[in-house]
């Protein structure tokens, strides 16, 4: 019955997008509609999964004592699974509106929804082969979507995606033949692999973590290996938003934090101070990535490099290497999810109507698109980080994470991003309400507000935003169990 | 009936239906037969296997002469495994080849060269059966031989010359091998291997020189049929010019049967300890390391798809020296895995590689772009081979690459994890290029109009079942493994 219940919404997307690629089985009109099915069935089967599946070892196949693909499901695959299903619905019914202006609807969807199944079999993993297995397919099932354009110029951007996470694909595979070597084991615990703190050689467990997080660290987007993200802005803002905002770098994060915490675990990482050797790029992450987000016109780019930065908070706090450090970076793994969605959705909304993707050139749009503009300013000021939006929750429990480690510069610097953030997303806003248009042309009084299919889910997203600031406790306590099962 | 005739006996039918097979009238007769003997090999060696993993392995003596005089088969689980791959790829590479033969070669030589394929297999067979390392050599020989035919068979100035150059380097081959064979003859008075280990077990200190001579002819000779990295010049050349099914024959098992060959006078023969103090290992894991990179690196520049391919397959049986050349039990053993795994991949990559630029009449990698959306199939089970090469999980060559490792740290070389890494991405630089361009690529396909319909299924089946085989070497490797080490342990 577990079997099932976890591998059910693993298979049923897989399933599902490869009808969607075939003309024969799936009709045109019937496309869209089936999409939408598959979503809503996959949330509600993550949901039955995770309601009712238990914590069992779940062989898929066995080779031997490695080669050992399983599914198990923990507290932080359930979050991290629920945070997918839900984002993938909302952005469903966003891209059903968008795509009509981009084409090939059919092979962004297939790959839309096969990302899904794989996302879905990496919360599920249950060791950290499994774990590879479907990181790996993430990298190839989400190429076809950076590359969605088909101009030589995408071509070459998705070469430097492929290169960038194969090259990562190996350094995690060099980390996990040394930890086996050592371990015997790839299983994830809550808390690290028993006697690992007692291993001998210091020195090969510090260079199999080393080499993991560079590998993960790929997709996490740690500077200096983030180049391949604001590149792939060229993909559809839905792709963006989802996949770039969400989805692959948060496969990232998600695989960093399964490394720290469920394979070698906190006492060990500190032992080998890999925390202080990694700490350093977390912080450049931050500060290099508000900075030149600063100096981005271009307003995805502007976005993506927004998302380097606050990808270096989540990374900070799992290498501060304490429950609230933790708590807070988990926490901001879902908000900033939600927030960056609603603020490329913003984006979005902008390109689809006018075409304009520059700063200079959204002056005076506030009046014409305010709908738009309000979601996207609450959006903004919950990512600085101010109250009462869930930026600000999870913010908070950073900050009281970088106080707990005992190094008052790490709450500075979280400081002095928020302060960053508000500089290169302040100004948007300032240039949309309060400053006019140059377009002399356009009359005043036209609504741009987009769409229904587009608006309706910023607003949501929106609603969200404020929801999980105002009541965060469920949300807290959910994270509270991951946290103490791993300390 | 007893189990322990089927290996004299699959080869006996070979020879025979070798033979009768140009005195068929109909065309028709001769591919029918064809694939009946093929089926039949086929079902000996798994029978063959099937009571070997339950009775553990035997000696044959043929026509009841016994060793030393008469010849002797030894069948192990390795052995009887290997057999098994042999017959079963060839049975698909023949099979494909019903469909597309007729198109490479004229008419009136199809029964000449299906003649010459059969004594290839009967050949390859001998060799991995022989328990005495002459038949071995009467084997290896019989196989350069069958090989030169199956590359010359188009009669074009290219087929020629590679088949020049193939004959040269074999000969040379052959006679290194003959040589190391007189040496050990020398020193032991012995030309079956059990009499020769026992000798040489016991003589082998009061003629070192001598021995480890003889393990260097043997081991050279070998290198050059096997295409180890500065000896390979023969095979891009032969791999190109010749038509679809040779290539696939050639580049799966023909190349195989050596090593395995060298994998058996090394342990057999020598013995564990001698190979050891020879410090022959270690040379093997450089040039092994080197072909790993080296191929790779020819294989990208190379504009012309079946080149590419043949330079691909150089790097891969870097792959089985490195195993062989790490010299412990793992590393054997993945040798022989990987023996496997490329026997698989390389063929399906082959006859993927050959209907595509049959159908479209191109031979370059820049005209076959957009070739996924006329032949989605096709390009799907090259993805296949193409992610197994990069090492996705689960597939082979994933699992040869993480065994290798594993078999590196249990050396204390971590230094060869790095080359085994990079040799992987460098596969992934010329697999997956022409997989994007073929699915996503701007096409030139479009203008030319080509039947994709007709003969579709039985084109695609042999395809489908090899595609099989290669999921089925990936999942069911724990298995594959624990039967190689089975015998491996006798081995030693």
């Amino acid at each position: 019955m577990d079997f099932i219940l976890l591998l059910a919404p693993i298979l049923l997307p897989l399933i599902g997008s490869l009808c969607i690629a075939s003309p024969k089985i799936m009709p045109e009109k019937w496309v869209k509609p089936a999409v939408a099915i598959m979503v809503f069935t996959n949330l509600g089967l993550v949901t039955a999964a995770n309601l009712y599946a238990g914590g069992e070892f779940l062989h898929l196949f066995r080779v031997n004592q490695f080669i050992d693909i399983f599914l198990k499901l923990d507290q932080f695959g359930r979050l991290f699974s629920y945070m997918a299903s839900v984002l993938w619905v909302i952005a469903s019914f966003y891209s059903f509106e968008y795509m009509k202006h981009e084409g090939r609807e059919r092979r962004f969807f297939t790959f839309y929804i096969m990302t899904l199944s794989m996302i879905i079999g990496l919360s599920y993993s249950g060791n950290l082969l499994t774990l590879y297995f479907f990181y790996e397919l993430i990298t190839l099932t989400t190429f076809p979507l950076v590359i969605h354009l088909n101009t030589e110029v995408a071509l070459q951007i998705g070469r430097k995606y492929i290169t960038y996470s194969f090259v990562g694909a190996a350094f995690v595979m060099i980390g996990m033949v040394l930890l086996y070597s050592a371990t015997g084991s790839t299983k994830f615990y809550g808390g690290g692999i028993d006697g690992l703190l007692n291993y001998p050689n210091e020195q090969l467990l510090l260079f199999s973590y080393l080499s993991m997080f560079i590998g993960f660290g790929v997709k996490a987007a740690v500077v200096p290996l983030h180049a391949w993200l604001p590149a792939s802005m060229i993909a559809p803002t839905p792709v963006s938003a989802l996949l770039h905002a969400v989805a692959v770098v948060k496969s990232g994060i998600f695989a960093l934090t399964r490394i720290t915490y469920y394979i070698y675990g906190s006492e060990v990482v500190k032992a080998v101070h890999a925390d202080q050797i990694l700490i350093p790029f977390a912080i450049l992450s931050i500060v290099m990535g508000s900075l030149i987000a600063m100096s981005q016109y271009h307003l995805k780019r502007r976005l993506a490099y927004s998302t380097i930065a606050q990808l270096g908070y989540i990374t900070l706090g799992i290498l501060m290497l304490n429950p609230y450090a933790l708590l807070g970076a988990l926490l901001h793994m879902i908000n900033h999810a939600v927030i960056k969605i609603n603020l490329f959705f913003g984006v979005g909304a902008i390109t689809y109507m006018t075409e304009k993707k520059y700063v200079r050139q959204i002056g005076g749009l506030g009046k014409k698109m305010p709908m738009t503009f309000i979601c996207f300013s609450i959006a903004a000021i919950s990512l600085i980080g101010i109250p009462p939006t869930n930026g600000f929750v999870s913010k908070w429990f950073l900050g009281l994470g970088a106080l707990k480690s005992g190094n008052i510069g790490y709450a500075m610097i979280l400081l002095f991003g928020a302060l960053l953030t508000a500089s290169y997303l302040l100004p948007i806003i300032v240039m949309a309400f309060f400053t006019n248009s140059k377009d002399k042309v356009t009359v005043d009084d036209v609504q741009l507000d987009p769409p229904k299919m587009m608006m309706i889910p910023i607003f949501i997203l929106t609603g969200m935003t404020v929801l999980l600031g105002l009541y965060p406790n469920p949300v807290i306590e959910f994270i509270q169990v991951i946290v103490t099962e791993v300390f | 009936m007893h189990y322990q005739l089927l290996p004299l006996l699959s080869i006996l039918i070979l020879m025979f239906h070798a033979f009768t097979l140009p005195l068929y009238k109909r065309k028709k007769m001769v591919y029918r037969n064809n694939l009946i003997v093929a089926a039949m090999v086929f079902i000996m060696s798994a029978v063959s296997l099937y009571f070997v993993a339950q009775n553990g392995s035997y000696v044959f003596d043929i026509g009841h002469y016994y060793q030393p005089i008469g010849i002797a088969f030894r069948i192990g689980s390795i052995e009887a495994l290997i057999a098994v791959l042999f017959s079963f790829v060839y049975g698909s590479i023949i099979w494909h080849s019903t469909t597309n033969l007729a198109h490479e070669i004229s008419e009136s030589k199809i029964s000449t060269y299906y003649t010459l394929s059969t004594l290839l297999l009967a050949s390859l067979l001998g060799i991995v059966y022989t328990y005495d390392i002459f038949t071995g050599f009467v084997f290896l020989e019989v196989n350069t031989l069958a090989s030169c035919g199956l590359i010359a068979i188009k009669d074009t100035k290219e087929s020629i010359k590679a088949t020049l150059k193939y004959m040269i380097l074999s000969s040379l081959s052959s006679g290194l091998v003959l040589l190391g064979i007189a040496f050990l003859y020398a020193i032991t008075g012995h030309l079956s291997i059990p009499f020769i280990h026992e000798q040489l077990v016991i003589q082998a200190s009061s003629h070192q020189n001598l021995v480890l001579i003889s393990i260097i002819l043997f081991t050279f000779g070998v290198a050059i049929k096997a295409a180890l990295f500065p000896l390979h010049v023969w095979l891009p050349d032969a791999y190109t010019s010749a038509p679809t099914t040779t290539s696939a024959i050639l580049s799966s098992i023909v190349n195989k049967a050596p090593i395995f060959f060298l994998i058996k006078i090394f342990y057999m023969v020598y013995g564990f300890k001698i190979i050891q103090a020879s410090h022959i290992l270690p040379v093997l894991l450089t040039m092994g390391a080197i072909a790993m990179i080296m191929g790779s690196l020819f294989a990208r520049t190379q504009k012309e798809l079946k080149r590419m391919i043949a330079y691909s397959s150089v790097a891969q049986m870097g792959y089985i020296f490195l195993g062989i050349g790490l010299g412990n039990a793992l590393g054997l053993t993945m040798a022989i895995y990987q023996i496997f795994a490329h026997s698989l991949t390389k063929s399906t990559l082959f006859l993927t590689v050959g209907a595509i630029i049959e159908k479209t009449g191109f031979k370059t990698i820049e005209d076959i772009k957009g070739i996924g959306k006329k032949m989605p199939i096709t390009l799907a089970i090259f993805t296949l081979c193409g992610l197994s090469m990069v090492g996705i999980p689960v597939l082979p060559g994933f699992i040869n690459k993480w065994n290798l490792a594993i078999a590196s740290i249990q050396m204390g070389k971590l230094g060869l994890l790095i080359i085994i890494l990079a040799s992987s991405l460098l596969n992934a630089t010329y697999y997956f290029p022409i997989i994007i361009n073929g699915y996503f690529g701007e096409s030139k396909l479009d203008a030319t109009v080509f039947d994709t319909k007709s003969k579709n299924v039985r084109e695609l089946a042999p395809l489908f079942v090899l595609a099989f085989a290669i999921f089925i070497v990936g999942l069911f490797s724990g298995t594959l493994i624990e039967l190689i080490q089975k015998d491996f342990f006798t081995l030693k």
